[in-house]
């Protein structure tokens, strides 16, 4: 938030200063300040950025990035960093992180509140990284096209492959996007890795677009630049909020999961604020700004109401994630190259 | 030992492989108006630019009022000039012109334009000062370009063919203005032209340039009437070049032998031999008796104030031209004439390998 | 005994200063004591210089000494920052030597810059007083200190490149990897040829390049015949078309094309009911790249060609036609073989753009995968191969320098079009009539299409959802640019808001350097003799060929660690503006300059003024209309950049661009699109503003240019 003031300050500073534009950036900051990462839908971040500004005064520099952006700029900035918090966005980039050691290990006093499974995330990272909500993988499909084809709604993984599907599923590429890398993983450990690249295979052949960001086939399904996309529930929920026709499914198979996570960064400028912030994050008024920005994962503080769009975690059959196997870089690695020889690089 | 305006010490100028001067030492003396003459591409506008110090030397030293400036720019040397295009500039008035390069040199601005107004009037120009130089005629912006120049009072002062944009009655006007004027204030005055006649009416001394180098150095008068080269006979004036035999020298004389002729000349360092003869159009005086060589009128044209003729002389491939006064009693096509040759205007010149422009 | 001159003894006292009273290290936060008091005694030696430089001016001048001085003192600043960063020695091999990790330092900061400043400065007035640049101690040093910023601003960061590009991701010395990754099969496969797999990224941007080449070519060529040679009433819409693509973000044509193209896109979604065909993804991967830069890069090829065309004395044709050849025999044997240097050039510069663009393909390309976007996901993607990411960058660069040097060396001796301003009589020969016909026939479409794009992005942001639900809305404007009454007064809460104003703080903080360094750079090349001129010229206009995802890798490479530690700051994107939009000022600048007679400058020269005050009092005043170019150009160009800054952008420092595209990119159209549209109008404000403000200013009868062709100059790289 800026207030006009301010801009008026800034803007006529600007025209003093032109000459000396260095020392323009140059102001001390006598402020308390927090630099934020956040990985999460842009309203999602802004909202928590301004609740916690608003809240305690410390002025929070906020940029969104996808979770594989952030994990890169922070990797980038281990010899000098600029970030100070990193919030939000798939569990797999902060394990990694954790794994080379560019975040900080903090253990919260609201640790032991928390639900189980973002406690086994702290566990696994040695309280590098926590887990904040719990978002399960699914589909989207467009309501009005599947209307006017008269087509039953798919159900399953195994409906995607049939080839009436062919050109109408879009998902998004593993390499780029950590909602596509949970896909494959589940795959994976759903039908073990031989059979999962199998049906990988069948579904390229169903692919109209690997999309770069994670969230875009659940709005492209929306607007009906597919038929289907594959994407976190959340995300599809909170499109199908917009007044787009498109209908969530949960996959009678079994699916995956992400753990949303935090971490703190190795050498934060504002430790004590990141902390602070890390705190708050977990407490439940900071949880409950999910749901009135359009997010409906699971909060990871048990206290915290579960918003009733959030999908509902009884009726969908979560698989075993091993997040330790999956989140290795090794492992990461190997089934990145494998799937993009072997299926991305196949031919129709 | 007298100290000279400008002296040039073994200069020599490269553009990477062209050379555009090559080795060149002179002096100028101090008040003198010194005319550099050549044609295009001679070299004169490099060593002219070579003085102001917008050029550079490659070799050799360059020195004003005996002090060294070879290494020193435009600005450090006390020269001014006066360009071909005037180079006022065009956002500035008359008086800001003039004033330009007084305030430059940290002269306060009421006496900087008291000094500008007196040099404005000096040139004829006084209550110009608030126009634009665009508003002015070509002979004006000519004479801004003067008083811009002298204002500041320079120790040389340099012009680069200052009246080749002017038509041809104002030229003779504006170069006795300025011939005036440096005498009036003493100027030491370097001026490069390709017009001979223009140089031959104001220069104290003339020094001819070709290919890089100086032909001849020299009066008016000294070149006009002595030119030691084909190039120069034929560049300054008009000339008949003819070929000739050089029979003996004795002394600074030398015998030559032009058909029936027999002429005792200054030999300029042309040795026996085949030699070339520079012979003006005024110094061919025509009659009709047969005591010089016989020869015979083959055009002849009326030019009100004097005649010319062209004539075939037996034994000579090549056609003189002649100038005559007696516009009386002209001669006309086909009458035989006899040739002889006045005291001045006939230059003996060495034979030159190649045939220069 | 001469009185010392003052020049170098005031650089040598601020250089004293910058080592007693500067903080040494650190820009912002986190400052440190001057370098005499860090207690850094690798630091000390660079007082040496200085007293060094006292000695060479005092009493008998002695330039060589002050020469070899200063010039050590650079040589030493720039050694011990190379070889000593904050984890210790910078090389294994010192490492090896001494034992240990060695001592510690962080970035340099204010005082070090201060000191280079002044030592460059005091080697300008050395190898001044040795008679460099004629002696002239101002434009010895306005030289130095411009290649010195090149150097550092342009050649470090892409040595940065190229030295990552032999390390792999740990940062050891792995140069078969370099080798594997640059033969890789994904950037040099051609087994698209037989049909089986996609083919290597390089062939894909090549291939694209090459047809968007030609394309905008032939566009620009029929626009520009049609303009020149017709009588259809072109000149305001010209007009009109040579701004648009400088005020247009460049990857908003490619969502305005997804609205209209797209599977649920308008046409497509009307077609569809009208006749049932079948929606299809047509639009994304290459048709849909090249439409959209065909799209925004037409209008460049368009003022070219019509320098080009108007280039061609029009007395020849007419010549030709007393010949007795007929006008289609006279454009297929005159016209044209004089103006295929032109349409080469043309060519050349659409490659460039094509190549370096990515916005659209990030945008549109869907499958289809281009070196600037995959470079882009090297970097950020899940792999995070850094190395890759270089590699890639040098195969971009290699292709876009190759293109660069053919279009300056090859071309710039082939063009016949070179008449310098001098009127011709005659009139144009007009069009023969198939020609006109085949004319007409690709410029309607194509200029109904391009209002259909522009009128999308204009009110695509202004309905629920373009094709589906066509009813007006707000809810995009008011998300992006709401303003609410607080506590504490009126306050911008919308979501533009912040990355609007810190994009419109850092452009215009950006433009005084970038039209300065451009004018200066054009005033040296143009009015200045010095060795090496050539190369200078060419390495000032070369940052024009490296594309902006390669300068933004670079800069991470170059600038995140010591010794210039500058990411995070916002000074590193007024930079990388600067650098960027360099030749633009210098292109203007140039061609300014060469209708300025230089007896101008000589005459202030002999005056007595020196090259400062003459550049000052007699160039400056006439060179307006550049700088006017230089300065909105510079800023328009800032608003509009996306792929330099999108590595560079910070929390504090988002920006604009970066902002759209990652909502663009997430498939928030509505956002991204009403936000495009207001750059788009706001820079169409400042444009008619400044034309207001300078068409009241014109200075003398100086004929200005006449404005269609100052964008040409300014954008057209040869």
């Amino acid at each position: 938030m800026v207030s006009l003031h301010r801009i008026g300050r800034r803007l006529g500073g600007v025209g003093v200063a032109i000459g000396l534009s260095a020392v323009a950036f140059a102001h001390a900051q006598a402020q308390r300040q927090l630099v934020m990462y956040c990985s999460v839908d842009e309203k999602w971040c802004r909202a928590m950025a301004n609740t916690y500004q608003k809240e305690t005064g410390v002025q929070v520099d906020m940029t969104r990035m996808s979770a594989g952006e952030t994990y890169a700029r922070v990797r980038a900035e281990k010899e000098n960093p600029h970030g100070d918090i990193w919030w939000g966005g798939t569990g797999d980039p902060h394990l990694q992180a954790a794994d080379e050691g560019v975040t900080e290990a903090y253990q919260s006093p609201m640790l032991p509140k928390l639900r189980d499974w973002a406690q086994r995330q702290a566990e696994r990272s040695h309280n590098r990284t926590v887990g904040i909500y719990l978002g399960a993988l699914g589909f989207g499909y467009n309501t009005e096209d599947i209307k006017k084809r008269k087509m039953t709604p798919p159900a399953c993984w195994a409906d995607l492959i049939k080839p009436e599907y062919k050109g109408e599923v879009q998902m998004a590429d593993p390499n780029s996007s950590g909602t596509a890398w949970t896909m494959l993983a589940t795959m994976v450990q759903l039908m073990g890795e031989d059979k999962g690249f199998d049906y990988l295979k069948a579904l390229h052949k169903n692919i109209n677009e690997y999309t770069k960001a994670g969230a875009a086939p659940a709005l492209a399904a929306g607007q009906g630049e597919t038929l289907v996309g594959i994407a976190f529930q959340h995300d599809v929920i909170d499109v199908a909020k917009h007044n787009k026709p498109v209908a969530v499914v949960s996959p009678c198979e079994g699916t995956g999961y992400e753990i949303g996570s935090m971490s703190l960064i190795k050498g934060a400028k504002h430790l004590d604020e990141a902390k602070q912030f890390y705190d708050w994050a977990l407490s439940v008024p900071a949880q409950s700004i999910a749901a009135p920005n359009g997010s409906y994962q699971i909060p990871s503080n048990p206290e915290t109401p579960v918003p009733p769009e959030a999908p509902d975690l009884s009726k969908i059959k979560l698989i075993e994630y091993d997040f330790a196997k999956y989140g290795s870089s090794a492992t990461r690695k190997r089934l990145l190259d494998k799937w993009t020889t072997e299926v991305k690089n196949a031919p129709k | 030992m007298t100290i000279r305006a400008v002296e040039f010490r073994a200069v020599s100028k490269r553009y990477g492989a062209v050379t555009a001067l090559e080795t060149i030492s002179l002096a100028i003396d101090r008040g003198t108006l010194v005319t550099l003459l050549g044609p295009s591409g001679c070299g004169k506008t490099t060593m002219l630019r070579l003085i102001a110090g917008l050029e550079q030397a490659s070799t050799g030293q360059i020195m004003v009022e005996g002090k060294d400036v070879t290494l020193l720019s435009a600005t450090e040397r006390d020269v001014s000039m006066v360009f071909q295009s005037y180079a006022l500039f065009p956002h500035m008035t008359v008086l800001e012109n003039v004033c330009y390069g007084l305030r430059a040199s940290g002269i306060r601005k009421s006496r900087a334009v008291e000094l500008a107004q007196a040099k404005l009037s000096l040139v004829g120009l006084s209550g110009y000062g608030a126009r634009l130089p665009s508003e002015l005629s070509g002979g004006q912006q000519q004479r801004v370009a003067v008083a811009r120049a002298i204002v500041l009072e320079p120790k040389v002062l340099l012009f680069d063919e200052p009246l080749s944009n002017l038509d041809a009655k104002l030229r003779r006007h504006v170069r006795e203005e300025i011939h005036e004027l440096q005498r009036s204030l003493s100027l030491t005055v370097i001026y490069v032209t390709h017009d001979q006649q223009e140089a031959l009416a104001i220069s104290d001394r003339i020094i001819v340039m070709s290919m890089a180098r100086v032909a001849q150095d020299g009066t008016p008068r000294g070149l006009y009437e002595q030119p030691n080269s084909h190039f120069v006979a034929d560049f300054i004036g008009d000339a008949n070049i003819v070929p000739v035999v050089i029979e003996g020298r004795q002394n600074e004389l030398a015998s030559v032998r032009l058909g029936p002729l027999q002429l005792t000349l200054p030999h300029h360092g042309a040795v026996a031999g085949p030699a070339e003869l520079s012979i003006r159009p005024q110094a061919v005086l025509l009659s009709r008796g047969t005591s010089g060589l016989s020869g015979r009128v083959e055009r002849a044209a009326y030019l009100g104030s004097h005649m010319e003729y062209w004539i075939t002389i037996a034994g000579l491939d090549k056609e003189l031209f002649v100038i005559a006064q007696d516009v009386m009693a002209p001669l006309g096509v086909g009458d035989e004439v006899s040739l002889t040759f006045g005291r001045t205007g006939v230059a003996l010149v060495p034979r030159e390998h190649l045939e220069l422009g | 005994m001469q009185r010392p001159p003052r020049f170098p003894l005031i650089w040598v006292a601020i250089g004293a200063a910058a080592l007693l009273a500067v903080p040494w290290y650190g820009l912002d936060d986190r400052l440190s004591a001057p370098a005499l008091f860090a207690g850094v005694p690798w630091l000390w030696p660079l007082a040496l210089p200085l007293l060094l430089s006292l000695c060479a001016v005092f009493g008998r001048p002695r330039p060589h000494l002050l020469i070899a001085a200063s010039a050590g003192g650079l040589l030493w600043l720039v050694l011990q920052g190379l070889l000593i960063i904050h984890r210790g020695w910078t090389y294994a091999w010192l490492i090896e030597l001494t034992g240990g990790s060695g001592p510690t330092q962080p970035a340099m900061g204010w005082g070090a810059a201060v000191y280079a400043l002044a030592c460059v400065l005091l080697l300008a007035y050395g190898l001044a007083c040795r008679g460099f640049c004629k002696g002239d101690v101002f434009v010895a040093a306005t030289l130095l200190v411009v290649v010195g910023l090149i150097a550092l601003f342009v050649f470090y960061p892409v040595l940065c490149i190229l030295a990552s590009a032999v390390r792999d991701n740990e940062g050891g010395f792995a140069p078969e990897q370099f080798l594997a990754k640059l033969l890789s099969p994904s950037i040099w496969s051609l087994a698209c040829l037989t049909g089986a797999h996609g083919c290597g990224v390089a062939w894909n941007t090549v291939a694209v390049a090459a047809l968007v080449g030609v394309l905008t070519t032939l566009l620009g060529l029929a626009f520009a015949l049609v303009a020149l040679r017709t009588h259809m009433p072109m000149k305001p819409l010209l007009r009109a078309l040579s701004i648009l693509p400088i005020i247009t973000p460049p990857f908003v044509i490619g969502l305005a094309l997804i609205l209209l193209f797209g599977r649920a896109g308008m046409i497509t979604m009307w077609i569809g009911n009208l006749f049932d065909i079948p929606r299809s993804r047509w639009i994304y991967g290459v048709p849909g790249i090249t439409i959209a830069q065909v799209l925004a890069f037409t209008p460049i090829a368009m003022l070219v060609l019509l320098g080009v065309l108007q280039g061609v004395a029009p007395s020849l044709e007419e010549a030709s036609q007393t010949l007795r050849a007929s006008r289609w025999y006279t454009f297929r044997s005159v016209t044209w073989p004089l103006i295929r240097p032109g349409l080469a050039n043309s060519f050349l510069i659409g490659f460039i753009e094509s190549m370096a663009d990515f916005a659209n393909p990030l945008v549109i390309g869907g499958n289809f995968n281009v070196l600037s976007t995959d470079i882009f996901f090297a970097v950020v993607g899940a792999s995070h191969d850094q190395g890759r990411a270089a590699v890639l960058a040098i195969v971009l660069l290699a292709f876009t320098l190759t293109a660069f040097v053919a279009q300056r060396f090859w071309l710039g001796r082939r063009s016949y079009a070179t008449v310098g301003g001098k009127g011709h009589a005659g009139i144009p020969a007009p069009l023969p009539g198939g020609l006109r016909i085949a004319c007409y026939g690709v410029i309607v479409p194509w200029l109904l299409l391009t209002i259909a794009v522009y009128g999308m992005i204009l009110i695509g942001g202004f309905v629920v959802s373009v094709g589906r639900d066509n009813t007006p809305t707000l809810e995009y404007f008011w998300t992006a640019f709401s303003i609410e009454k607080g506590v504490g007064g009126w306050f911008l809460s919308g979501s533009a808001w912040n990355s609007f104003i810190v994009t419109i703080e850092i452009a215009l903080i950006a433009m005084p350097f970038t039209a300065a360094l451009g004018i200066l750079t054009a005033w040296l090349l143009d009015r200045q003799q010095f060795p090496g001129r050539r190369t200078f010229e060419f390495l000032a206009m070369m940052s024009f060929a490296i594309p902006g995802t390669v300068i933004g890798v670079a800069y991470i490479l170059a600038f995140n660690v010591p010794p210039v530690s500058l990411t995070g700051t916002g000074t590193i994107i007024a930079i990388s503006f600067a650098f960027r939009n360099m030749p633009v000022g210098i292109r203007a600048g140039l061609a300014n300059l060469s209708q300025i007679d230089r007896s101008l400058d000589e005459a202030s020269l002999t005056l007595g003024a020196r090259s400062f005050r003459t550049l000052r009092r007699v160039l400056l005043p006439m060179l307006r209309p550049a700088v006017v170019t230089a300065l909105v150009y510079s800023f328009v160009r800032a608003v509009t950049a996306v792929s330099a800054v999108i590595f560079l952008v910070t929390g504090r420092y988002n920006l604009a661009t970066v902002y759209i595209v990652g909502r663009a990119d997430v498939g928030e159209y509505g956002i991204a699109i009403v936000y495009s549209a207001m750059l788009v109008l706001f820079m169409m404000l400042v444009l008619l503003l400044i034309q207001l403000f300078v068409g009241e200013r014109r200075i003398g009868r100086r004929v200005d240019v006449p404005p269609i062709d100052a964008p040409a100059t300014a954008l057209a790289p040869a």
